[in-house]
């Protein structure tokens, strides 16, 4: 009905100006260590969201921390070595990252499945092992990986070293980025995405080439990871072959499973908790040591009472709060 | 049998108050009435690296506590009580970056200890923008930028080539040493630094060092390959804890006789368990126990050593006890005095009076502001450093300390030589 449209369009965009509203006033409401925690935060929010594009295909990759560390490593060596402007190098960054998941495409969707998943952290090991690679020290700095990255720019007289600045380009960054992602789900492309998921054999009776679809959600996937990763290397000023580790790749899966896939926003739910969790409240009671153990032990009562996920927690509330209004509907009904 | 049956609003109401009363009656660490001076310590306090972070935070509570004990430090005309925060930064940049900020902005310290390593340059911006003294047990972080980093503790790698000296003295019979090492900021200076010390010995090393990746787990096929070279000495360069352990126990179960060499063997008593007091004797590593009666030498700058010992061990027990438990300790001790000298608690002024006459008082005797060769930077405290050894009774002890500056002015071209080799020098640094 056109009213409930007009409805329910209002109420969404009044959301969006509330959530905007709420975003930008974030950082004022915070701590220092909050605010440089909100920045990291922010970036993970496209690092994860990113990764869901490629899980729409049915693939889970193990690369795409590397992938991330991709665009850090080039964002850096475009700014320090090649002089790049650093929005430049940014872009050059998560360029170089959506190239090489074009050139890994090739070898990696012979494969589907748990292959696919196995071939590509070995393909990530190889390129973080040759970050490492001493004939390269020259270049990508070895273990140590690379320091002074040049930081981004003032403009206009704003120093982008302090986190809410930087907070607030990281938020136009991945909200546009974001956009894009969800346009790209909601198009046909995305449909053809969720096709060679359920159903690859019939999508490719019906002439999708679904090696190509992988290869762009891969593609695209990895740009945005390498943005993800610029924005992270020009913030911290540094990127090691260890902060792209299995170890951080665990991150990304444990924020996807958590928040869960099925819906755009429930990756950016498991972020934005377990981070909240692990940063700012662990952190705050005083537990260093235990603080891994508090962690896991959350995850798996997550994930055992809430096995889609936290985003089918919204769907359980609201349909609580339905049946709650069923059955007072209905008990006012019986008393009259 | 009575079945114990607890409703939700019950939970809820027994959960508030519990907490409630532990804010309440918890007891503080403050001193209402005194003047306190906060020190931030931003190291791994879990994770892989935390052996090298959480035994330094228990040595500095002891630290602490003595000096609070006797009134504090003295500083201009007041008397400071000292209190520590500290931040786990996880071995990671970004959270060192985090932590760094939290500490200064937040906690107002005044000095912050950190390991270094791969969490430097994250916190790096945040002591140029903010002017704080930053230290690092790991002077590989050091270069010519970097002015407000002080190294005043352990010149890692470098105090290793006294530990090979010794050998070459005492040993005179081993001729042939294999190398392994992760490949990692930690150890490949150190890979180096043995390289020209075994050089410098005249111990041949047999094949390239070999690198292992960090997840390395199963290090069985990197033993195997070492033994199969038949080397005199076996070293473990500086290998975490995590490494150590299994490489010794490997060494062991392959039957390997030889000489071993490590720059640590943090918690060597589980080692000694788990293979036998027989291998382990003669294990040679760099990190003494402050047991020991080597440590009440004249020339030791470290207060009462024996009894911070005793205290750790009573606080934590004794197999918690490992290389760094007393290094954050004794860097504090040098930070009080420079701070008592420069009459204030301002970074900048605290560096200035530390590094007067460009000597200091490093824990193991006097000792110079030294560097600039080899990390572009006179921000390193050189001086003596203990050569240590597991005896035939599975007990850690001093063999003799040796100088590290006399080794370097014989030997610096070598050191130079393999640093260059292995990219190290700071100047190949990216």
């Amino acid at each position: 009905m056109p009213k409930t449209d007009t409805n329910t369009n209002f109420l969404g965009l009044l959301g969006f100006a509330l959530l905007a509203v709420v975003l930008i006033a974030l950082p004022h409401l915070l701590s220092f260590s909050q605010q440089e925690i909100l920045v990291l935060l922010v970036i993970n929010v496209l690092l994860v969201c990113s990764y869901r594009l490629l899980t729409l295909t049915g693939e889970w990759s193990l690369a795409h921390a590397v992938i991330m560390g991709v665009g850090a490593y080039s964002s850096a060596l475009a700014a320090k070595q090649l002089s790049f402007p650093v929005p430049l190098a940014m872009l050059t960054g998560a360029g170089v990252a959506g190239f090489l998941a074009f050139l890994l495409s090739f070898p990696l969707f012979r494969m589907k499945g748990f292959y696919f998943l196995i071939a590509s952290f070995a393909a990530g090991e190889v390129i973080r092992l040759t970050w490492k690679w001493s004939d390269l020290t020259f270049l990508f700095g070895g273990p140590k990986g690379i320091k002074r990255i040049p930081p981004f720019p003032d403009f206009l007289s704003i120093d982008f070293y302090e986190p809410v600045n930087y907070y607030y380009l990281c938020l136009i960054v991945v909200a546009i980025s974001l956009l894009i992602l969800y346009r790209i789900e909601r198009s046909r492309i995305g449909l053809t995405f969720h096709a060679i998921h359920w159903q690859d054999k019939l999508a490719e009776s019906v002439g999708v080439n679904t090696f190509r679809y992988r290869m762009l959600a891969f593609v695209v996937s990895a740009f945005f990871a390498g943005l993800a990763g610029a924005l992270y290397a020009h913030y911290v000023g540094a990127v090691a072959p260890n902060r792209f580790s299995v170890e951080e790749m665990v991150y990304i899966l444990i924020w996807a499973i958590v928040g869960g896939t099925a819906t755009f926003y429930g990756p950016i739910i498991g972020v934005v908790t377990l981070t909240i969790l692990n940063e700012v409240i662990l952190r705050s009671l005083d537990v260093d040591e235990m603080r891994p153990m508090f962690y896991g032990a959350i995850l798996i009562i997550s994930i055992l009472f809430l096995p889609n996920g936290l985003e089918s927690l919204l769907p359980k509330i609201k349909g609580w709060f339905a049946a709650r209004k069923e059955k007072r509907a209905m008990t006012e009904q019986l008393a009259e | 049998m009575t079945k114990f049956a607890m409703n939700r609003r019950d939970f809820l109401s027994t959960t508030a108050a519990v907490t409630v009363m532990a804010g309440v009656s918890m007891p503080k660490m403050s001193f209402a009435a005194d003047k306190v001076v906060k020190i931030g310590f931003l190291a791994p306090l879990t994770g892989a690296v935390a052996a090298w972070g959480k035994p330094g935070l228990d040595g500095c509570k002891i630290w602490a506590d003595w000096v609070n004990a006797d009134g504090g430090v003295k500083i201009g005309d007041d008397a400071y009580k000292v209190e520590f925060v500290a931040y786990d930064d996880e071995y990671d940049p970004s959270k060192a970056r985090t932590g760094a900020v939290k500490l200064i902005k937040e906690d107002d310290v005044k000095f912050i200890m950190m390991l270094g390593g791969d969490p430097w340059p994250g916190a790096s911006p945040v002591a140029e923008k903010e002017n704080m003294l930053f230290s690092t047990l790991l002077p590989s972080d050091l270069s010519p930028d970097t002015e407000l980093l002080v190294a005043p503790c352990e010149v890692h790698p470098i105090y290793n080539v006294t530990g090979v000296e010794w050998l070459a003295e005492n040993k005179p019979e081993l001729k042939t040493a294999v190398v392994c090492a992760q490949d990692d900021s930690l150890g490949k200076p150190s890979v180096a630094t043995y390289l020209a010390a075994f050089e410098a010995a005249g111990i041949e090393v047999l094949g390239d060092p070999i690198f292992f990746d960090p997840a390395t787990t199963d290090f069985a096929p990197i033993m195997s390959k070492m033994l199969a070279l038949k080397p005199d000495i076996i070293c473990l360069d500086t290998c975490y804890a995590d490494y150590v352990h299994p490489l010794t126990e490997q060494a062991f179960q392959q039957g390997f006789k030889g000489q071993m060499i490590s720059c640590t063997a943090d918690f060597y008593e589980k080692m000694v368990e788990k293979t036998s007091k027989e291998f382990m004797d003669g294990f040679i590593f760099q990190f003494p126990d402050f047991d020991d009666p080597a440590m009440n030498a004249e020339h030791i700058n470290f207060q009462k050593p024996n009894d911070f010992y005793a205290e750790y061990v009573k606080r934590y027990g004794k197999g918690e006890w490992s290389a760094v438990s007393w290094e954050y300790a004794s860097i504090m001790d040098l930070w009080a005095n420079a701070a008592g000298r420069a009459g204030t608690t301002e970074p900048v002024k605290v560096l200035e009076a530390m590094k007067v006459g460009g000597t200091g008082k490093q824990a193991f005797g006097e000792a110079k502001w030294w560097g600039k060769e080899l990390f572009g930077i006179d921000n390193a405290l050189v001086g003596q450093w203990p050569v240590v050894a597991i005896d035939k009774d599975g007990k850690a002890r001093i063999q003799d300390f040796k100088s590290i500056p006399a080794w370097w002015d014989k030997h610096k071209d070598l050191l130079i030589k393999h640093m260059k080799a292995l990219n190290q020098m700071y100047y190949q640094r990216s």
